[in-house]
């Protein structure tokens, strides 16, 4: 008897000792003592937490439901998240990624919200297609109109094309028309003229342009008529002349044409800071950029990215959803917020004005659009590519990223120019093939085991 | 102490039953002795238990548990499924898990240079010079600042358009390459990087260690007629032996494991995965891909390594002891 008690009795202690250390947050809706509080987990820059903590402060003194927020760095937040998920732990609501959504589903982690979202009434049909359909899967399928809804969209992020217009101006380059994109040989000419020294120094200090090989060749291969697989997401179609073309053409760029900034580094850091000192005429502009980029010395302005064979330009659409956990103690709650953050016309004003994103609301969305006093002025090229022509990334509606990551590992001897796009992209082909096909047997697995 | 015992433990005790009559004395001494300390033993009990319930909960524990899971297919999220030695197989045809691990041996090649320096330091601060506590702070400054934050200034640093190096370069005709962006000079320049962010604490334990070296044996050396070089050779340096094989010792188990500089400098794992470490491999495997159990496998290797390596290193060390009267 005795010693079963001192048994205890040592174990709560360093217990107790132990628990202390791990158990500073809470997790879970603590709905005990009858105060209905929420835990939130998002990611964003201070601009982003500042206007999600002006949003939900409106939300608690509407609902009278507390929300804890967890924010955290980009790059940090889906290590948290599975963290937060082992431990059993997870958040009542939080972001989730495109193409972390099937493997969440599968495990149970994320709840089906289709019904709660319904008796919400929250109009689907003035959100973006796009963002909502992102958030649906069916079992089988991620992005289709008929799965079940696993989320919301916290935004749509259409990554748009832009240019120095102060520049051309400077230059005498007549002005890009933003219905119609440049041809490649076009824009080759024109980011030519716009490549040299201004201040005689011998040394370059304009370029046409300066692009990074993971983020920008998704557009050219695409207006190429080119793509990373066939529809089904079954075959690895890179080895393609269309692809070979596009990716050669990007790295010509620097290595044939000239006009772009030194020869080694893809990483975007060095051209976006010239592109925000004045030095490139040509960069690309996400609604994210758009706060910082508007407070810059120059005008700019948005046009469609160049277009090559098809003659029709292409581009992609990020997107980060909002999910509820299967595990909420208030799943009413939670939902409610999901809805707020990401369909309430009071909160999405908020988040707009914040010159974060893009409304998702259309008719929002339109107004936006067409104001005045709108900076850019064409901002309507940002909703023509979430209505038209923007597309999901290669990896966003398959299991893991791994087949896609694959691609790029390799790739900086084709942007040094010491090998061709075509012997490369033939040579890695297989090798993404073979991931591609692993994750969509483990996407098999875990559809049969859920 | 024994009085007391007689005392309180007469030879009749009725409650010491059957067996207990046949003690002799000294077992009858020690037994009434265990039973006045009962109240201490419980006590003791209580205490000992708290690291040893730890040791069970935080080290024990997750130990089996990741040999576990490093057997199952398991997204870290959902069900575990058994798989037996299959993560095991795949990681032998995995070429970026060797690539990796040739990368993280390949950082290594800065820890002998490292303490080279750092000696060579240490015997330049240990001499009267002026300035030469501010110097010591300057040296140690890397040492406490965040990893994270150092890693942000060098990337610029290492830019290869108008980063620092590049431009100091320049001053001499130079024509640096893009650091970070080229296979060739990535991993030199975490290198480099690393040997400056370790290179205080390394100094200041040889510092400690030079101090310690006692003075009468460099004079009876000195008399002998033997010059600092030879003093150094014969003495200073078999006297620091200790804080060598600690340094060596740690800083092998500290470059297993590199991830910081590696993940916030070349998030992609660099050129070619040229400068992708062992452990941002585990992490991209554990966390971007969902493949917890091959990442575990992978980790289970690297500690099985890290094992071997630091057993060879003390056999070896026992062998080179040296000791003095």
């Amino acid at each position: 008897m005795k010693k079963t008690r001192l048994l205890s009795l040592s174990v709560c202690a360093a217990l107790a000792g132990t628990l202390a250390l791990t158990a500073c947050s809470s997790g879970g809706g603590g709905a005990d003592d009858g105060e209905k509080k929420l835990t939130f987990m998002f990611r964003g820059g201070p601009d982003e937490k500042t206007a999600y903590e002006t949003a939900i402060k409106k939300f608690t003194a509407d609902t009278g439901v507390e929300v804890d927020m967890i924010v955290t760095d980009a790059d940090q937040y889906s290590t948290k998240l599975q963290a937060a998920v082992a431990g059993n732990k997870v958040p009542d609501v939080f972001y989730i990624e495109q193409a972390n959504l099937q493997s969440y589903v599968s495990s149970g982690v994320l709840m089906d919200i289709t019904e709660e979202v319904e008796a919400s009434g929250v109009d689907l049909d003035n959100m973006w297609d796009y963002g909502v359909d992102s958030y649906r899967f069916d079992g089988e399928l991620q992005g289709t109109p008929d799965g079940a809804l696993y989320g919301l969209p916290k935004d749509v992020g259409p990554f748009a094309f832009g240019y120095n217009k102060t520049m051309l101006e400077a230059n005498g380059i007549p002005l890009p028309d933003p219905d119609v994109p440049y041809t490649l040989d076009q824009f080759v000419d024109v980011t030519k003229q716009l490549t040299k020294d201004t201040d005689g120094d011998g040394a370059l200090d304009q370029w046409g342009t300066g692009l990074n090989v993971q983020w920008n060749l998704q557009s050219l291969v695409w207006s190429n008529g080119a793509d990373w697989t066939n529809e089904d997401r079954t075959e690895v179609t890179v080895d393609t002349p269309e692809f070979a073309e596009a990716l050669q053409w990007f790295a010509d760029l620097t290595n044939v044409h000239g006009v772009t900034p030194s020869a080694s580094e893809a990483a975007t850091l060095d051209t976006y800071q010239r592109w925000m000192a004045g030095e490139i005429a040509f960069f690309p502009v996400g609604p994210w950029d758009v706060s910082v980029y508007n407070e810059l010395d120059f005008d700019y302005d948005l046009i469609p990215w160049p277009a090559g064979e098809t003659g029709e330009s292409a581009t992609w659409i990020g997107s980060l959803g909002i999910g509820v956990s299967n595990t909420t103690k208030l799943p009413d709650d939670a939902v409610k917020l999901v809805t707020y953050l990401s369909a309430d016309a009071a909160a999405q004003q908020t988040l707009v004005d914040a010159g974060i994103q893009v409304p998702n609301l259309v008719d929002m969305a339109e107004e936006w659009a067409a104001a005045p006093d709108a900076e850019p002025a064409n901002r309507q090229e940002f909703l023509d590519i979430v209505k038209d022509y923007g597309r999901a990334m290669p990896a966003a509606y398959t299991y893991g990223a791994q087949w896609y990551d694959e691609l790029w590992t390799n790739i900086q001897p084709v942007i040094d120019g010491q090998q061709t796009a075509a012997d490369y992209l033939a040579e890695t082909q297989p090798k993404i093939q073979s991931l591609l096909d692993e994750s969509n047997a483990t996407a098999e697995q875990a559809a049969a085991g859920r | 102490m024994t009085q007391t015992t007689s005392i309180s433990a007469p030879p009749d005790e009725p409650r010491t039953a059957g067996p207990g009559r046949e003690l002799t004395p000294e077992q009858r001494a020690k037994q009434a002795n265990r039973r006045l300390h009962k109240s201490e033993h419980r006590w003791a009990l209580a205490f000992v238990a708290a690291p040893v319930l730890g040791f069970l909960l935080f080290t024990v524990y997750p130990v089996v548990f990741a040999a576990y899971a490093s057997l199952t297919s398991w997204n870290g999220l959902g069900p575990m499924t058994f798989v037996g030695l299959d993560n095991y197989t795949r990681l032998i045809g995995d070429e970026y898990f060797r690539t990796s691990l040739w990368n993280t041996f390949f950082y290594m090649i800065g820890i002998p240079i490292g303490l080279v320096l750092a000696m060579l330091l240490a015997l330049a601060l240990n001499r009267k010079i002026p300035g030469r506590t501010a110097l010591r702070t300057i040296y140690y400054v890397p040492v406490i600042s965040s990893l994270a934050a150092i890693a942000i200034v060098w990337q610029f640093a290492y830019n290869g358009d108008f980063g620092l190096v590049n431009q100091v370069l320049s001053w001499f005709g130079v024509q640096g390459p893009d650091w970070l962006a080229n296979t060739a000079t990535v991993k030199p320049a975490l290198i480099i990087m690393a040997i400056w962010k370790g290179l205080g604490y390394s100094m200041l334990l040889y510092l400690a260690a030079i101090q310690s070296v006692p003075a009468s044996l460099l004079e009876a050396a000195a008399l002998d007629g033997a010059n600092a070089f030879q003093r150094f050779r014969s003495i200073t340096l078999p006297m620091v032996r200790p804080v060598t094989f600690f340094l060596i010792v740690t800083n092998i188990i500290a470059g297993s494991q590199i991830f910081t500089e590696i993940n916030i400098m070349t998030p992609t794992g660099g050129p070619e995965f040229s400068s992708a470490s062992i452990v941002y491999y585990i992490v991209r495997q554990a966390f971007r891909y969902q493949q917890m159990g091959y990442a575990t496998a992978m980790s289970i290797v690297l500690g099985i390594l890290v094992f071997v390596i630091t057993v060879v290193q003390f056999r070896l060390n026992r062998r080179n002891s040296f000791s003095i009267e």
